[in-house]
């Protein structure tokens, strides 16, 4: 489904991604995992032509994507759908507005399926009464699970998440990793997802990852990683069991 | 010599990121001149960008241009009768500053200051907090989403705020003149008459135009060069104002020159 072959990004002098080779097979929930500023948001940010890499190639459904052009990208982009670290929505629109604005641009549907879609993305996320409220006047953590169900509303056939539950209470960040984890089985989506959160990770995840200067240094199920001698994934699991 | 070289090295770093950043921006010109013209049309986000630029900001406008007649006329006179003991010609003079250099100049660097670091600042902002990512994934070309609009109603705004303030600025040029300085209405008119013509409004109004036209490029390539936090924000701001008030400047000089050939 996506592989990155030997995918190499620089930031000026600095290297991010190095020689980076991964394969996620269809309908898997791969959860990537590591220290800040090691490469994993430019990871997915580079698999949707948000970043374009240096070196390497990246194929998804068959498709070599690495030297598309933006408006190649739409239809890469139609196929997978991102939730941002922050929740990245559109200040002077509605939170349905917000939920139909991909939906409105992507694909030609009439009023009221565009209706129906939002509201049961919405009620996916269990926000079901706020859709007529602006960003500004819901919480923070009610905006992130609103930039789910904008995301959920494509219905993508592949859900990158990005750092989904940073920032929220151990409340919402239990009931945003449930959700994670229904939606991707409910759906049969492959999903991606970037995180700091070893124990969501070993909770949900199908394989995890985890990226250490732009290199994997380790990979496996989760009891394959609860195993792992190497230090950084051993320092990650000492703060689970804390 | 390491003194040499560091020097050295800032030296080549600045003109690096100059280069860089000249090529982005023409390279963001290019694009939006192109977006310009692809559907839709972004009519309801023009408007609104319209209101914000044009109406909004006429008060201010109208307010600080008051000011800067007065000074006009009120320098003219004095400066004349200092130097040929004569200020009969005052009217027609400062008309022809009014129109020729105050009116839009005065008026694009105050839209600059209001509209230009609102641009800068809403556009960084939406760059820090991933909305420009999250327009892209959505199938939105930023350009054609926030640029265009922006650079449309600015275009249109500024000439039309430049006809404005050019006439706000007669007016009270003509009510100084009458009360302060004692020339009759008829004097004032033929002043008028005598020194400035229709092109002068004219090339006023494609002064404004240009300053238009310039205020949300600059505005929006700083806002998505914007750096993470609050102080990127603030440092895009700043630079777009500052960067903006420069080029108003020296545009105002070449279109002047130019200008002078059809006078």
């Amino acid at each position: 489904m996506i592989q990155f072959e030997k995918v190499v990004k620089r930031f000026g002098p600095r290297t991010i991604l190095k020689e980076l080779t991964l394969h996620v097979p269809a309908g898997e929930i791969l959860f990537i995992l590591g220290t800040s500023g090691t490469g994993k948001s430019v990871l997915l940010k580079t698999l949707v032509g948000l970043l374009r890499p240096d070196e390497g190639e990246i194929w998804i459904d068959g498709q070599e994507v690495s030297k598309f052009s933006e408006i190649e990208y739409l239809g890469i982009r139609k196929k997978c759908g991102m939730v941002f670290q922050q929740p990245a929505l559109f200040d002077s629109l509605t939170v349905f507005e917000n939920v139909a604005f991909g939906l409105r641009r992507h694909y030609r549907l009439p009023e009221a399926e565009i209706v129906s879609r939002v509201h049961s993305s919405l009620a996916a996320v269990h926000l079901p009464d706020a859709s007529e409220k602006m960003p500004g006047e819901i919480s923070y953590g009610m905006q992130k699970r609103v930039s789910l169900a904008r995301t959920l509303a494509l219905r993508p056939q592949v859900l990158l998440f990005d750092e989904p539950t940073t920032g929220l209470d151990p409340i919402t960040t239990a009931s945003v990793n449930l959700l994670i984890e229904e939606l991707s089985r409910q759906f049969s989506t492959t999903s991606i997802v970037v995180s700091h959160d070893m124990t969501c990770a070993l909770s949900i995840a199908d394989r995890i990852i985890m990226l250490d200067q732009g290199r994997i240094v380790e990979e496996g199920s989760p009891d394959h990683m609860k195993r792992s001698q190497v230090p950084l994934v051993k320092e990650f699991l000492a703060e689970v069991v804390t | 010599m390491i003194k040499g070289y560091a020097v050295l090295d800032f030296v080549g770093k600045s003109v690096m990121d100059s280069y860089q950043g000249v090529t982005q921006f023409i390279q963001l010109v290019v694009d939006s001149l192109a977006e310009g013209f692809r559907p839709p049309l972004r009519i309801r986000e023009t408007v609104q960008q319209l209101y914000f630029i044009a109406v909004q900001s006429l008060p201010i406008i109208l307010f600080c241009v008051c000011f800067a007649a007065m000074v006009t006329i009120l320098e003219s006179s004095f400066h004349m009768k200092l130097v040929i003991q004569n200020d009969s010609m005052v009217p027609g003079f400062a008309a022809m500053l009014i129109l020729r250099e105050l009116g839009a100049v005065v008026t694009a660097l105050l839209v600059t200051s209001r509209v230009g670091a609102g641009i800068a600042a809403e556009v960084g902002t939406m760059k820090i907090t991933e909305q420009i990512d999250a327009l892209r994934m959505l199938g939105i070309r930023p350009i054609h989403y926030i640029v265009v609009p922006r650079l449309i109603a600015s275009v249109i705004g500024l000439a039309i705020l430049t006809i404005i303030a050019n006439l706000v600025c007669l007016f009270v040029a003509f009510l100084v003149s009458e009360i302060y300085l004692g020339f009759t209405s008829g004097l004032f008119i033929t002043g008028l008459v005598r020194f400035i013509h229709f092109q002068d409004l004219v090339f006023s109004i494609i002064k404004g135009a240009c300053f238009g036209f310039v205020i949300p490029l600059v505005s929006c390539h700083f806002g998505f060069l914007c750096a993470s936090g609050a102080e990127g924000v603030g440092l895009a701001t700043t630079r777009s104002v500052v960067a903006s008030s420069v080029i108003i400047i020296i545009l105002d000089f070449v279109l002047s020159f130019v200008f002078s050939f059809f006078s």
